[in-house]
């Protein structure tokens, strides 16, 4: 079953390129065929990478985001999960082009890398493991359709296409990204710091990730309260969840590649 | 005055002003820790408490920001409280936002247990307890009698031979009386009354020499073993050194715990005769004495005794840390169950 994860893994990456460039014509020439044929192939490309990432478990027997590859897909994975979720309930169209980006880049960078499967090391062996991680990443792929939003936002507020939903519509759909974001963060912090007491034996740590993700919980944390603020509403949270995921880029691929942390991306 | 007091502390403007201080002081304070272990590689030793009363307190032009981060921190934890106290008379009239105030409420728990833990928490890398030995906690829990019995220990190891897990059967003593006995190994540590003790490593030393004799083929002589020899004699085992070193005067020393020039001293008590003491180095022949006695010992192999390396902690924040965890959880999960009914309600929230 293993041998089908690449072939099934190019499948989705060719889907994802492909409702990419449709979204693209979408654009351009504004059809509700192209944007329902680029709507199928996300789902498609989502259905794979969920084969994929089935696999995976099943013949690991744990849940495999433990290294650069498998948190690189299982990002784009979540990533692919909550563009679904919000173009499935509020229609969002052309605003999916900015995502299918990102995604793209995550899967891209996820391919040319080793997929092989490692044994767990019973550090990891705990659902806390797993839960700490399902919680970060899905918090990090709504934070990254908060940070295409913000773009948008900005985009439509000087531009004034008819191509993306009203400037209040993005502005919502932002709000609704941090805050749900937010609080699946939250819950990846609570799993990660009890994991980290009967692992290390102390739930805070002054190791690099750990205080880069208390930040990004902090600056989210001070997000969800800036939007009661009227200066702060629209263009200033637009900028806000810029950059936002930029923390969180730093967080996630900053440490894990450039600095020494108690979570190794290699 | 009070009133514009209790305001301010509950303002939201201030809650934004305080995380974005902290916020940006611990990305500044982040990257000083990574670019100078020197100053902050001992911060985890102990309590955050007593690194900012020492290290911290010499260091203060790299240092600087955490207390300034703590400060704010702090602040923010009493604006977060404020904020919860000021909603709590009205929670019939905002009931819909309870979920988001259990985050408040937690996070105002978790600070106050970071700062418990700090002030009157102990940590500890480094305690050793060889099988059967017992360690005292009176260090890290003052007056409270603890200490901690190594049972037995076994690693285990992967295919490769790599360790892969460690099993050590571990029982906590209270004045002598046993309190819990528990295996501990990777993600199962030892918890009881804040203490937390983890296994963090492990090793063998040597602690005797398994002999052959005439008669006997596996003999092994520890320190305190004794030995009944013929004529009524008996020879005592004193000392043992896995690695010792003969002076010009005669006098012998230990030169370490790893196997080298092993030697082990013996105190030979036969009827008649005045009692002899004396060192055997075994890797060289053995003392005249003990041949004169008919004392055969020939040398076999090191007998190993295993030990594990413990992290033994203590916070007795940790309790509190666990209750406010479990009130942001169930925050979390009330917030965003209540997220999509006030959507759906057409709820706006209120503008500053």
């Amino acid at each position: 079953m293993i041998d089908l994860q690449t072939p099934l893994l190019y499948g989705a990456f060719g889907a994802y390129i492909l409702s990419t460039l449709l979204y693209l014509l979408h654009v351009a020439i504004k059809r509700p065929l192209f944007w329902r044929l680029a709507f199928s192939l996300v789902c498609g490309g989502f259905l794979l990478q969920s084969t994929v990432l089935a696999i995976r478990w099943t013949s690991a027997g744990y849940l495999p985001v433990t290294n650069l590859f498998s948190t690189l897909f299982f990002f784009s994975w979540a990533l692919a999960a909550i563009y679904l979720y919000f173009e499935l309930r509020y229609r969002i169209a052309a605003t999916g082009l900015f995502v299918m980006f990102l995604n793209l880049l995550l899967l891209g960078g996820a391919i040319p890398r080793d997929p092989t499967l490692s044994p767990l090391v019973p550090a990891l062996d705990t659902p806390l493991f797993s839960l700490h991680i399902v919680f970060s990443f899905f918090g990090y792929a709504f934070f990254a359709m908060a940070f295409s939003l913000g773009v948008l936002f900005l985009i439509q507020k000087h531009i004034g296409t008819a191509l993306l939903p009203e400037t209040a519509t993005l502005r919502k759909l932002n709000e609704e990204a941090i805050f749900l974001g937010f609080i699946l963060f939250t819950l990846c912090m609570l799993f990660g710091s009890i994991w980290a007491y009967i692992a290390w034996g102390h739930w805070f740590s002054w190791n690099i990730k750990a205080v880069w993700s208390s930040l990004v919980w902090l600056f989210y944390a001070g997000m969800c309260h800036a939007k009661f603020i009227r200066r702060w509403q629209g263009t200033g949270y637009a900028w806000l969840s810029i950059a936002g995921f930029a923390v969180v880029l730093f967080t996630y691929l900053g440490i894990g590649l450039l600095m020494t942390s108690n979570h190794p991306l290699d | 005055m009070l009133l514009r007091l209790w305001n301010l502390l509950c303002s939201l403007k201030l809650t934004i002003w305080l995380a974005s201080l902290a916020t940006l002081l611990t990305m500044v304070g982040s990257l000083l820790i990574h670019f100078y272990p020197s100053v902050f590689g001992d911060i985890e030793a102990g309590p955050l408490g007593s690194w900012l009363t020492g290290t911290g307190a010499k260091n203060l032009r790299l240092s600087f920001w955490l207390y300034l981060a703590s400060g704010a921190t702090l602040l923010l934890g009493i604006n977060t409280l404020c904020c919860f106290l000021d909603w709590l008379p009205n929670w019939r009239s905002r009931w819909r936002k309870t979920g988001e105030y259990l985050i408040h409420l937690g996070f105002v728990f978790l600070v106050i247990s970071f700062v418990w833990g700090s002030l009157a928490g102990a940590r500890s890398d480094d305690q050793v307890i060889a099988v059967g030995e017992s360690l005292s906690l009176e260090k890290l829990v003052p007056g409270s009698g603890y200490s901690l019995r190594l049972d037995a220990f076994e690693p285990l190891l992967g295919e490769s031979g790599r360790p892969m897990d460690m099993l050590s059967t571990v029982t906590l003593l209270q004045d002598g009386q046993e309190l819990m006995q528990q295996q501990v190994h990777s993600n199962t540590p030892l918890l009881h009354d804040g203490l937390v003790v983890i296994g963090r490593s492990y090793g063998s030393t040597v602690e005797g020499f398994l002999f052959a004799t005439a008669t006997q083929r596996d003999l092994p002589l520890r320190p305190g073993d004794t030995l009944e020899i013929a004529d009524g004699g008996m020879l005592r085992v004193l000392r043992f050194y896995p690695d010792a070193m003969q002076r010009r005067d005669g006098k012998v020393f230990p030169r370490g715990a790893q196997l080298g020039d092993p030697a082990i001293e013996l105190e030979l008590i036969r009827p008649g005769s005045d009692p002899w003491r004396g060192w055997y180095h075994l890797r060289q022949s053995p003392p005249l004495q003990l041949k004169q006695a008919g004392v055969i010992l020939w040398p076999q192999q090191p007998l190993l005794k295993s030990y594990s390396v413990f992290t033994i902690n203590r916070d007795p924040g940790a309790a509190l840390a666990m209750t406010a965890g479990v009130l942001m959880a169930l925050g979390a999960c009330v917030a965003l169950f209540s997220f999509y009914r006030k959507r759906a309600r057409g709820d706006r929230p209120d503008i500053a």
